[in-house]
């Protein structure tokens, strides 16, 4: 297999160059370098970083319901960056996630307010609609892109705007006047009992919503790692004449990916209502979709990486709530904390390890190949 | 300080090594200016590798570069651009949707107030190194509506555009037909009256011999030898680069054909722009023989192949049949479905994934022709055992089946790709260019490949801008000119001038038709 260069035998030990120690190390001085400069922005508002960071903790894992809380925020990260996570996989580029939400959102509102099903059945009902609204969402761009070249950064974008403003009108104008009701927030009733996410952690805002966003992770890490059709969706995305050339179906394939992703941006938003809210409010994500595509990229679109920055990400935000009720501080300076986090993250540490390791390793290598083979033509 | 003559450029001790692999092992080149300095070896021996260290791409682990007397440290490729370094890459880097001009001065505009783009004195500045350097290009045409021989010449005036005082050409003549060839060697000679040095890698040692100086031999990662062309003879040169004698030739036995696997029937292919490209084209191919199409690039060749395999649609009234099957305007997956395998000419568009694994990209097209056991999992025993075989049957240099593809050298990506369509259990294979960018040493072992299936009973439809190759391999000839398919003989019926003379359209009336 490998003929003809002779190899350096590189001595066995802890290789930072490469693989999962890199990422370890990526994250470690991402968070002490945050932990730093953290403290520095809350000294100088005036506040002690100890006490500060001390009530993020406790906010985020003090106690059962902290936990709860972390975790209840934690859900809408896994999903929506899962669908973001699937997409740019494969070459395409979803932005739309947030209005995919917004509709999932909706439809569950709308399916478990109005139709009466078996508790249980009326959930699922709900959470498998909400995925499917995401779908036709995703469709339209999808056939734009496959019959009419029209690139899905655009349009993508466009039905979030649509989204939003479709499903506020229908709440504002059709939803309420229908129900001879009269209120200040623009939001559907609560949904019915039987149609909500059973709770995770009693007493807590945690529900089933959590697990299975982690099962759709660890679904979307299995179907790339493992699976044929993954393999095809991942050679699509990086070179589709290749794929085309090989004889894989590239119109399928690449429909599944829109499909895939439109359905798990769509369920994040049947999950908030399901498990979270209990009801569609204008405006609930908070641009929770935006924060998927940002999550998906800070773990290099690793599902199972995603698991554990979102758990961080829903820490954070309760955290920052914590400490926002115990001192003068705004949760501002959480979330400037966490994208200074996104920026340190995404710096190159690998170069900078390998440029070290080279200096420090090759020399003594290199020295031996010179003599060994004689610098004839040095001066 | 110099105890031996100084030479315009010289490369010293140079070492460079990816992970365990040392591509460049103390290597020392020198070239003097204002010659062609031939750098020869085969795949995977460490040329472009040199070349991309020399041009700033790479920095070297250890040696020194030093120019005209001067020791020189390159932060980058801009940097050694401006140091009079120019690089044209064997894939060509230009923007299709730009004009020639726009891809001539990208990156290095000549500008108003260190602001604007001064168009009118980058288009003075082009315009003179055209004329001084008597280059005739179509300079406001789009990339893409110009022949690959132009692209080239693009090519050169960009990296002289930036000042180039030592050109590197990467394999230049593995796209260009033998007119290309020639206008390419006319280029250089009068590039070199002009005071620039040239160094050229190439496979081709005809090529090197018709222009060189000097010549330079790489193996391993190593100098093995460092001649005048006038002091050695094409056997020894070839020796020299693979440690054994290289005859070039094919060894082929009559065949028998068999029943007909591949009938066409007045096929024509028309492009986006409507303009007919393949005009009612009628052969067969028949179990166990190699027919061969020998033809200029450009000629309608593409557009042939791509009809046939289902990636471009065949016009009303045309017929494929395989096997009996009409499979007009079918798709590729349909045609891998049915047994028949492709080598496209574009290895890093069509025929891989660079940034793929081996093993991804050893497995494409068989996972949908043949499969592995399981339809739903990836299995990674029956996934690497196939690997395997391409790899060690086709002699691909790689660290191993999750080294990307990208990593690998040239002519070993083109080995995988040939080694993966080659091993399926294919009825037909269409090839085009199998043998483009391999060393002299590994093209008879390729031939010998494809020889080898026919024997099996299988079917190969050769399409190939080396006309010796077409020679060599096929049982019939066919010369494709202007889209129109003329019959050249059987093996060996017919002289190289005489289909030579066809393929530039000194044939039969009914081309002019
Ligand atoms: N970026 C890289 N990472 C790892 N290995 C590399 C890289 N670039 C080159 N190599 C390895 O270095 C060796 C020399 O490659 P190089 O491209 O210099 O060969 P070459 O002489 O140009 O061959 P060819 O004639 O096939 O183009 C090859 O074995 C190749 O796999
Ligand atoms: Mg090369």
């Amino acid at each position: 297999m490998t003929s003809g260069n002779e190899t350096i035998a590189k001595p066995k030990r802890f290789d930072l160059t490469s693989g999962i120690w890199v990422e370890v190390a990526r994250y470690f001085f991402s968070f002490i370098g945050v932990l730093l400069l953290g403290a520095l922005l809350i000294y100088a508002q005036g506040e002690d970083p100890l006490k500060a960071a001390k009530l993020i903790v406790a906010g985020a894992f003090g106690n059962r319901v902290a936990i709860g809380n972390s975790f209840r925020w934690a859900t809408p990260c896994l999903l929506t960056g899962a669908a973001a996570i699937v997409a740019f996989k494969s070459g395409v580029n979803n932005l739309g996630i947030e209005g995919q939400m917004y509709l999932g959102a909706f439809i569950a509102a709308v399916i478990g307010y109005f139709y009466k099903l078996p508790a249980g059945v009326h959930m699922i009902v709900c959470l498998v609609a909400a995925g499917f609204s995401g779908v036709i969402w995703m469709i339209i761009p999808a056939v734009m892109r496959l019959f009419f070249r029209i690139n899905e950064y655009i349009t993508t974008m466009m039905m979030n705007f649509i989204a939003t403003l479709f499903c506020d009108f229908f709440v504002i104008w059709v939803i309420i006047p229908s129900l001879g009701i009269t209120t200040t927030t623009a939001a559907t009733p609560n949904i019915m009992k039987g149609a909500r996410l059973p709770s995770l952690i009693k007493g807590t805002s945690a529900s089933w919503g959590f697990l299975l966003g982690i099962f759709c992770c660890v679904f979307v890490y299995i179907l790339y790692r493992y699976t044929i059709q993954g393999y095809e969706l991942k050679q699509v995305g990086e070179n589709l004449k290749f794929a085309l050339v090989g004889g894989v179906n590239v119109k399928k394939t690449f429909l599944s990916i829109f499909v895939l992703s439109g359905f798990l941006g769509g369920l994040a938003g049947g999950v908030e209502v399901t498990g979270g809210y209990y009801r569609y409010v204008s405006g609930f994500s908070y641009t929770m979709g935006w924060e998927g595509i940002m999550i998906a990229n800070i773990c290099k679109q690793n599902p199972i990486a995603l698991i554990f920055v979102s758990i961080i990400w829903g820490a954070l935000k309760t955290g920052a709530m914590n400490m926002e009720r115990g001192t003068a501080l705004n949760r501002l300076t959480v979330n400037l904390l966490q994208m200074i986090f996104v920026i340190l993250v995404s710096i190159d540490f690998e170069g900078i390890f390998k440029f070290f390791d080279d200096r420090i390793n090759k020399k003594k290598e290199l020295d031996k190949i010179i003599r060994q083979t004689g610098a004839q033509n040095a001066n | 300080m110099q105890n031996e003559e100084q030479h315009y450029l010289e490369m010293r001790n140079i070492v460079k090594s990816f992970g365990p692999l040392i591509a460049n092992n103390n290597i020392t080149l020198k070239v003097e200016k204002a010659t062609v300095h031939a750098l020869i070896g085969e795949n995977g021996a460490g040329k472009s590798t040199l070349m991309n260290i020399l041009s700033g791409i790479y920095k070297p682990d250890y040696g020194e570069i030093i120019i005209d007397g001067k020791k020189m440290h390159f932060r980058n490729s801009f940097d050694a651009a401006k140091n009079g370094i120019g690089m044209v890459f064997q894939e060509f880097m230009l923007f299709d949707d730009l004009t020639v001009i726009e891809n001539i001065v990208y990156a290095y505009e000549k500008t108003r107030y260190g602001m604007f783009i001064d168009k009118k004195k980058n288009r003075e500045k082009v315009e003179q190194i055209c004329r001084d350097y008597h280059f005739n290009i179509p300079l406001d045409a789009k990339v893409s509506e110009i022949p690959v021989s132009l692209l080239q010449q693009v090519e050169i005036v960009k990296v002289l555009y930036k000042g180039a005082e030592i050109i590197i050409l990467d394999e230049p003549t593995s796209v260009l037909t033998p007119q290309g060839v020639q206008g390419l060697f006319k280029a250089i000679r009068f590039l070199i009256k002009n005071g620039k040095t040239i160094i050229l890698i190439t496979h081709k040692l005809k090529e090197v011999f018709a222009i060189a100086d000097e010549i330079t031999v790489l193996r391993d990662g190593k100098v093995t030898g460092n001649v005048k062309p006038s002091e050695i003879t094409e056997n020894e040169l070839a020796n020299m680069m693979v440690g054994r004698e290289v005859l070039l030739e094919a060894d082929k036995d009559p065949v028998e054909p068999g029943e007909v696997i591949l009938e066409v029937k007045n096929l024509t292919v028309k492009d986006k722009e409507g303009v007919v490209r393949v005009k009612n084209v009628n052969f067969d191919v028949h179990a166990g023989e190699i027919v061969g199409i020998a033809g200029v690039a450009g000629s309608g060749q593409q557009f042939l192949v791509e009809a046939l395999f289902g990636l471009s649609d065949a016009e009303k009234g045309s017929q494929i049949l395989f096997n009996g099957k009409d499979i007009t305007n079918g798709t590729p997956r349909d045609a891998r479905l049915m047994g028949i395998g492709y080598i496209p000419q574009d290895r890093l568009n069509a025929g891989g994934n660079p940034q793929g694994t081996i093993w991804e990209n050893a497995i494409m097209g068989y996972h949908v022709a043949h499969g592995f056991k399981s339809k739903v999992f990836l299995d990674h025993k029956e996934i690497d055992e196939f690997s395997d075989r391409v790899v060690a049957q086709f002699n691909v240099k790689t660290q191993g089946l999750n080294e990307k593809l990208k990593s690998l050298s040239g002519g070993n990506i083109q080995k995988l790709i040939v080694g993966r369509e080659s091993i399926q259990d294919n009825k037909l294979l269409i090839i085009e260019d199998p043998t483009r960018g391999i060393d002299v040493g590994a093209i008879e072992f390729v031939w010998e490949k494809l020889l080898a299936i026919t024997r099996e009973g299988k079917g190969i439809l050769l399409v190939s801008h080396e006309l010796n190759e077409v020679m060599q391999l096929s049982d019939r000839i066919y010369v494709i000119y202007n889209g129109v398919l003329i019959e050249a003989g059987n093996y060996h019926e017919k002289t190289e001038q005489e289909i030579g003379l066809l393929m530039l359209g000194g044939g039969e009336d009914d081309v002019w038709k």
